[in-house]
């Protein structure tokens, strides 16, 4: 809801890896941008920030230690599982060794469409996200792991709210669609100044409609109006991610943000 | 305030996952403690079991009477009669009490006991105190809930025969994480590890994915995914999930409630049949405690016939030259209680309404406890649930401390041959945590029904040119004005280098790990930096103690606006 810049990457950042036990954010990794997104649609950050290892030495914020070492690169074609050293068979994306049972690191070069057995796209089947989301928790849930190692409770919390997110991300189309362009690379800011002349005007009158509603009726209509919209954006997001025109479906973002915003606002006064 | 020692082991106030060394892990009791009723039950290797007192007992009273030397509960304790319990010498409701301050509301409805709840309304913990041999002994909610579970761990042991320390307690969902401490802290004072508290109705959906486990195992039932709604009232609490179940794992999807229950339904009716009632017990006089008594018990009896007909005879001499003799149909018990209901009603409604789950999506609708016998309650989760009938497979009494020692069983890391207890229950947030910005508005971080683990992060800015310090304030609660919301802590960043208001980006961030504990960060950065300008704070919360209304009150006189925070505001 509230904004959120690239400026504060660092801080978060900090925060994040200095806590290992739900660290979300990736640790950066140098060679991509699109590396760092898996951590938290509602903070973009564009720039992965550098640190000299002495400032992260120096912030010891908890009594334990913190993982400063950044996401282990994994060649997906020799996977081996930490514990029992056994292959991963590949069928399945390795969160979890099937072998020894065990919970293996995060591995961020698994993105969250093939955590959940998907092709990386937009249009997807939301209705069977539940079902795996509930497979990999019963795996990888911290709940269930309490008589393993610290070393492995700590992938637990990890992984298990990696896969939160994931389902979180990919169950709604708005972060969906957010997601889906950043792992193409393209980095959407959600606050940024709407400049698309004709949604700026479209905003001022449904702002007006709403503030100007005689009851719950009119309310309600403006509603399902803003629902109508929202699905329309929807679709022409997808068509634009399709063709690979990425400004089209950044403008395609904006306008659902919008929609989504009003229509929850409207919620809020009903 | 030193708390008096009744084989107080510890006081720590640890909720972390406490390392069983042991090879063969011990089995934690689940224990319910009811605001009126208590129950204790174990995983017995096969299946759940209730634990019974040496009168055959599964649901016992919640009180502890003061009348001897050595306190005791309605564990061991025989009453010779019920108004033994209303004789002034007893506390109950301890539930209702424990971790409020006395500005609370529902502290103020204590004030109706038999025994002394005095307030000074200033936001400090309520004067408590039993009455024995003409003099008020002082004690605390926590000691009473202490010495209650000092009797079901010696009872626990007897019969399992071995020591005990680790407990899943069944908990409202309404009760703030300060209210938390205190229960964990009652514990430690009994000798009990918290392995986990467990909100009571999330215990009965537990149970209810067991259930439904079964039944595939049965061969009874698909498994596909269900979705259920629980509504549980107690004599203290009206609480309500939403859940989905599939494969043993259950998703909470929206939790909600109340501090609305049978206690109030029972003061609405005494008032009613008593109007000026309150008045006449102001001065807790041994004959106006008795007189009290009287008629709370006959009041008890009344709604009680009437959850199974349609009309009452109430006829109570008070002794004090008051004699009620009145007919009472369900009617009037409905009409009295409209407010009452209505909440229940809303706290449905606003549940539902946060899952994001339609009516027709509901699989099962399951209504549980004390209070679940009265008609009314069940027709009007009926009625919002559309439903003609409610789910059936479930003692009411003993849903909730079934499902704690499923919860326990779990917990422990006991597996179960046949898959009884392939089961995991992933938790969201009861109540939204933020901080007080914008003036004096709380600023959610963490909303409510927030899948945990959990972390979130929104940023501040500062209100004041050249403002070197702020004052961060932490609440938990769904109030937009702070103060109505519980107080968790609050701390300072120092040592801002001057910049004009607006410029410095305050992040503050909040986690709950996989163990339930809340930690806030919060670090500054200038335009332009790349690193926190001052160290980076991290504080465990809770921090406050007793007290806490006074507190923020306190913090506002001394420092006004000049440490306050505001939100970055988006831009559209
Ligand atoms: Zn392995």
């Amino acid at each position: 809801m509230y904004k959120t810049r690239k400026l504060w990457t660092p801080v978060s950042t900090v925060i994040r890896r200095a806590r290992p036990t739900t660290c979300r954010l990736t640790p950066y990794s140098p060679n991509s941008q699109i590396q760092s997104l898996p951590s938290q649609l509602e903070t973009s950050s564009r720039v992965p920030p550098r640190y000299g290892s002495h400032f992260l030495a120096n912030l010891k914020i908890s009594s334990k230690t913190y993982c400063s070492q950044p996401a282990v690169k994994i060649d997906t074609t020799t996977k081996r599982c930490w514990n029992c050293d056994a292959f991963a068979d590949g069928t399945a994306p390795f969160l979890y060794c099937d072998f020894c049972r065990s919970i293996q690191p995060v591995d961020f070069s698994i993105d969250y469409f093939q955590i959940f057995g998907l092709e990386k796209g937009y249009e997807i089947e939301v209705d069977g996200l539940e079902g795996k989301y509930k497979d990999w928790q019963k795996k990888l849930h911290p709940d269930l792991v309490h008589s393993k190692s610290e070393k492995e409770r700590e992938y637990a919390a990890e992984q298990s709210a990696r896969v939160i997110d994931a389902y979180r991300t990919l169950s709604k189309p708005l972060s969906r669609a957010i997601y889906a362009l950043r792992l193409e690379g393209v980095d959407v800011d959600e606050e940024q100044t709407v400049s698309d002349p004709e949604l700026l005007t479209e905003i001022m009158e449904i702002r007006e409609a709403v503030e100007e509603a005689p009851d719950s009726h009119t309310l309600n209509q403006i509603q399902s109006e803003m629902k109508e919209k929202l699905e329309e954006s929807s679709n022409s997001f997808a068509n634009a991610y399709q063709s690979r025109n990425f400004d089209e479906a950044v403008t395609c973002i904006q306008r659902m943000t919008y929609y989504q915003r009003a229509s929850e606002e409207i919620t809020k006064k009903l | 305030m030193a708390e008096p020692a009744y084989t107080v082991a510890s006081d720590s106030e640890t909720t972390g996952e406490g390392k069983s060394s042991s090879a063969f892990p011990e089995i934690a009791i689940g224990i319910d403690i009811g605001t009126s009723q208590c129950s204790v039950a174990i995983w017995n290797g096969s299946q759940v079991e209730l634990l019974k007192n040496t009168r055959n007992q599964k649901l016992m009273r919640s009180y502890v009477t003061f009348k001897d030397e050595i306190p005791s509960g309605g564990v061991s304790n025989q009453l010779s009669h019920e108004h033994e319990m209303l004789s002034g010498a007893a506390i109950f409701n301890m539930k209702r009490l424990i971790g409020r301050v006395d500005t609370d509301p529902v502290v103020h409805a204590s004030k109706n006991l038999p025994f002394l709840v005095q307030t000074l309304d200033i936001g400090v913990r309520p004067f408590i105190a039993a009455l024995v041999n003409n003099v008020w002994r002082s004690t605390t909610p926590e000691e009473v809930l202490a010495i209650f579970l000092v009797e079901l761990r010696i009872m626990a042991e007897i019969q399992l025969k071995r020591p005990i320390r680790n407990v899943v307690l069944s908990i409202p969902v309404s009760l703030s994480r300060f209210q938390l401490t205190r229960i964990e802290r009652a514990c430690a004072m009994a000798g009990l590890h918290v392995l986990r508290l467990m909100p009571e109705p999330t215990a009965v959906a537990l149970l209810y994915a067991q259930q439904q486990q079964q039944m595939i195992h049965d061969n009874m039932g698909s498994g596909s995914e269900k979705i259920a709604l629980v509504f549980n009232m107690g004599a203290g609490y009206c609480d309500v999930v939403v859940t989905a179940t599939a494969g043993g794992v259950s998703q909470i999807k929206a939790l909600a409630g109340s501090a609305t229950g049978g206690e109030d339904l029972l003061q609405n009716m005494m008032r009613h049949l008593l109007p000026n009632s309150e008045k006449l017990f102001s001065s807790h006089s041994i004959n106006e405690i008795k007189s009290m008594g009287l008629l709370r018990v006959a009041t008890q009896d009344a709604i009680h016939k009437l959850s199974f007909q349609e009309s009452v005879q109430i006829d109570v001499d008070l002794g004090n030259g008051t004699r009620i003799c009145k007919v009472v149909n369900r009617e009037e018990f409905e009409e009295v209680n409209q407010k009452i209901f209505e909440k229940c009603e809303s706290v449905t409604i606003q549940c539902l309404h946060d899952a994001k789950v339609e009516i027709d999506d509901l699989t099962d609708v399951i209504v549980v406890g004390g209070c679940s016998y009265i008609p009314k309650i069940r027709n009007l989760v009926k009625s919002v649930c559309k439903r003609e009938e409610l789910y059936k497979g479930m003692n009411p009494l003993e849903a909730a401390v079934c499902g704690a020692a499923l919860e326990g069983a779990v917990a422990s890391g006991i597996s179960d041959p046949f898959g009884s207890l392939d089961l995991l229950t992933i938790q969201a947030t009861a109540l939204g945590i933020g901080i007080r910005a914008n003036g004096n508005t709380l600023v959610p971080i963490i909303p409510r029904n927030t899948t945990m683990p959990a972390r979130k992060e929104l940023i501040f800015t500062t209100v004041h040119d050249s403002q070197t310090d702020v004052l961060i304030v932490v609440y938990e609660g769904e109030a937009e004005k702070a103060e109505d919301n519980h107080l968790l802590g609050y701390f300072k960043i120092m040592g801002i280098p001057p910049a004009p208001k607006g410029v410095p980006e305050i992040n503050v961030c909040m986690d709950i790990d996989a163990s339930n504990v809340l930690r806030v960060l919060a670090g500054v950065i200038l335009p332009g930096s790349q690193q926190p300008v001052v160290p980076v704070m991290e504080v465990r919360m809770p921090t406050v103690d007793d007290g806490h209304g006074w507190c923020a009150e306190a913090l506002h006189r001394a420092y006004g606006s000049t440490l306050d925070v505001v939100t970055v505001q988006k831009k559209i």
